[in-house]
């Protein structure tokens, strides 16, 4: 291309690459941008809903946010174990499944729309279901377990019932995300290690493990990086079964920042916990993706 | 199932014989469920339509060209994708009072298309990385213009591509919960936010509540049906 520098210092090439994202970064900074310098700016004051007046106090918030016990022994352990083992379980089964649904049998058109019929659904609805279905007195696996002989459980009212509950919501949202992702991957997969696999008499357990998960390793990185950075903010499914109760002792960070801002009406609080979650973010996913772009060179 | 019982049957479990399509009746009379209905449809058909226009450039760009403008773009979607969404939709709560767009549709569309414009463009990206550039390179050696080959070469061949984000998209504005608990309020109520308050005023209306859910359900059950090759490709990045 002939470097045509114009007055503004862009060649033509230049310009026509900023001419395409100029509405994307337009909106992106109208209204990413200027909120999230908005809400550091309100996490340096003493910002309330029903006190207008806004004085600034340094970091006070933050180390209020950090010095407040439900913060540190509840939402920070209740999101990276939310985040962990969502991920983690539903990258198992996602993967069993993918594996099972990779051979051709009857019925498997039916069973991939099964499979991805929780993925569509609003995880909105998805947890009023499990909330419905996992009710005290006459929700429909409350009954079926007790049926069973199982103990009755209290599902919503005890702390590690209701967030296991919470934590199963995640998975069935998420699992049939893994599995497609796995399913297209898979089906994409030369075939003749697995010929070779089998003339040296593998185990079929072998092959996936020898053969199949190094192939699938960009990825299934992937996922669990994108994965990992949607679980760390989930707040629909925790807001609608158990609200972060009982006790807050279900709340994960979103839901804490939340209930700061529209139930106790400290909007400089909770800007603080939502700037102290960006930045843990922030670099929980430059991490990983320094991780991903080191392991993509390897499978190279 | 719920949602075909009556408000005496709803607390019998196995005893429940006595259906009805009242519920949805009632939901259906409720102008609040019907309102919310429409404005869901309105914001997420025009939030597709507006974000798939501006991501479409942005992903080709990704995808195409180089250097530092491309680098830092992409290093600019990458760190937004990863703020969490409460970290910026509570200060645009503030933002949307005080230029007086709370509760409308514009201050509802607007941060739904930002939210899309960075993982939309991530996949766009996808999209056109796995169209071969050549064409493109003839129709600039014949004479296209750069906006020419986009507009007119690279933007048919990433069509079907298109097609399944705008699924996607739909799907996802549909279903987005948090920016309309937070957003929205009585003037301009969203499907999601409204069944939650089903859920958290005095009593559940169990059974109501489950015919709003049923019928909240009804898009997303009619792509995957009919729409899950697209739904399935959009997935796939």
């Amino acid at each position: 291309m002939t470097a045509r520098f114009t007055k503004f210092g862009f060649d033509e090439k230049e310009r026509f690459m900023l001419f395409l994202i100029a509405p994307a970064g337009i909106v992106l900074v109208c209204f990413e941008i200027i909120p999230i310098l908005i809400g550091m700016n309100a996490s340096f004051r003493e910002w309330s809903l029903v006190n207008p007046q806004r004085t600034w106090v340094g970091p006070k918030q933050y180390i209020a946010v950090f010095t407040d016990p439900v913060f540190l022994k509840m939402v920070l352990p209740n999101t990276f174990v939310l985040m962990i083992l969502s991920v983690g379980v539903s990258l198992a089964l996602g993967l069993a499944l993918a594996s099972l649904l990779n051979r051709p049998f009857f019925g498997r058109a039916i069973m991939r729309t099964i499979i991805l019929l929780p993925l569509t659904i609003a995880p909105v609805i998805t947890a009023t279901m499990m909330r419905w279905s996992f009710n005290d007195q006459f929700g429909v696996i409350t009954i079926f377990l007790s049926c069973l002989g199982l103990p009755d459980v209290a599902w919503l009212s005890d702390r590690w019932p209701s967030f296991a509950l919470v934590i199963m919501t995640d998975i069935w949202i998420w699992t049939p995300w893994f599995t497609i992702i796995l399913l297209a991957a898979m089906q994409g997969l030369p075939p003749e290690p697995f010929e070779a696999a089998r003339i040296d008499a593998a185990s079929p357990w072998c092959i996936f493990r020898r053969v199949t998960l190094p192939m699938l390793r960009p990825v299934i990185i992937v996922c669990v990086l994108i994965r990992a950075i949607d679980a760390f903010r989930t707040f629909d499914q925790v807001w609608i079964l158990t609200g972060g109760g009982p006790a807050r002792s279900t709340e994960v960070f979103s839901v804490y920042a939340y209930v700061l801002a529209f139930v106790d009406l400290d909007i400089g609080r909770a800007a603080a916990a939502a700037g102290i979650g960006a930045l843990i973010m922030l670099f929980v996913g430059i991490g990983l993706y320094g991780l991903v772009n080191r392991s993509m060179e390897v499978s190279r | 199932m719920t949602s075909i019982r009556p408000a005496s049957g709803v607390f019998y479990i196995w005893r429940g014989t006595n259906f009805t399509l009242n519920n949805f009746v009632e939901v259906l009379h409720q102008s609040q469920v019907v309102q919310a209905m429409w404005n869901s449809f309105v914001l997420s058909t025009l939030a597709t339509i507006l974000s798939l226009g501006i991501t479409v450039g942005s992903g080709y760009m990704l995808s195409r060209f180089g250097g530092w403008i491309q680098r830092s773009w992409f290093a600019t979607i990458y760190i937004f994708r990863t703020v969490p969404y409460i970290s910026w939709v509570l200060p645009l709560y503030l933002v949307n009072t005080r230029l007086g767009i709370y509760d409308t549709y514009v201050g509802l569309l607007l941060p739904h298309i930002a939210v899309h414009v960075c993982f939309f463009s991530w996949l766009m990206k996808g999209f056109f990385d796995g169209i071969n550039p050549s064409m493109e390179y003839a129709a600039l050696i014949d004479g296209c213009t750069r906006w020419g080959a986009f507009y007119r070469v690279a933007l048919p061949a990433a069509m079907p591509g298109i097609a399944a984000l705008a699924i996607l998209c739909w799907l996802s504005t549909w279903n987005e919960f948090l920016f309309a608990l937070i957003l929205s309020g009585k003037r301009t109520p969203l499907i999601t936010s409204t069944m939650a308050q089903f859920v958290t005023e005095t009593g559940t209306e169990w059974n109501l509540m489950s015919a709003t859910a049923v019928l909240a359900m009804m898009p997303a059950l009619l792509v995957t049906i009919f729409g899950q090759k697209y739904v399935i490709r959009g997935l796939r990045m």
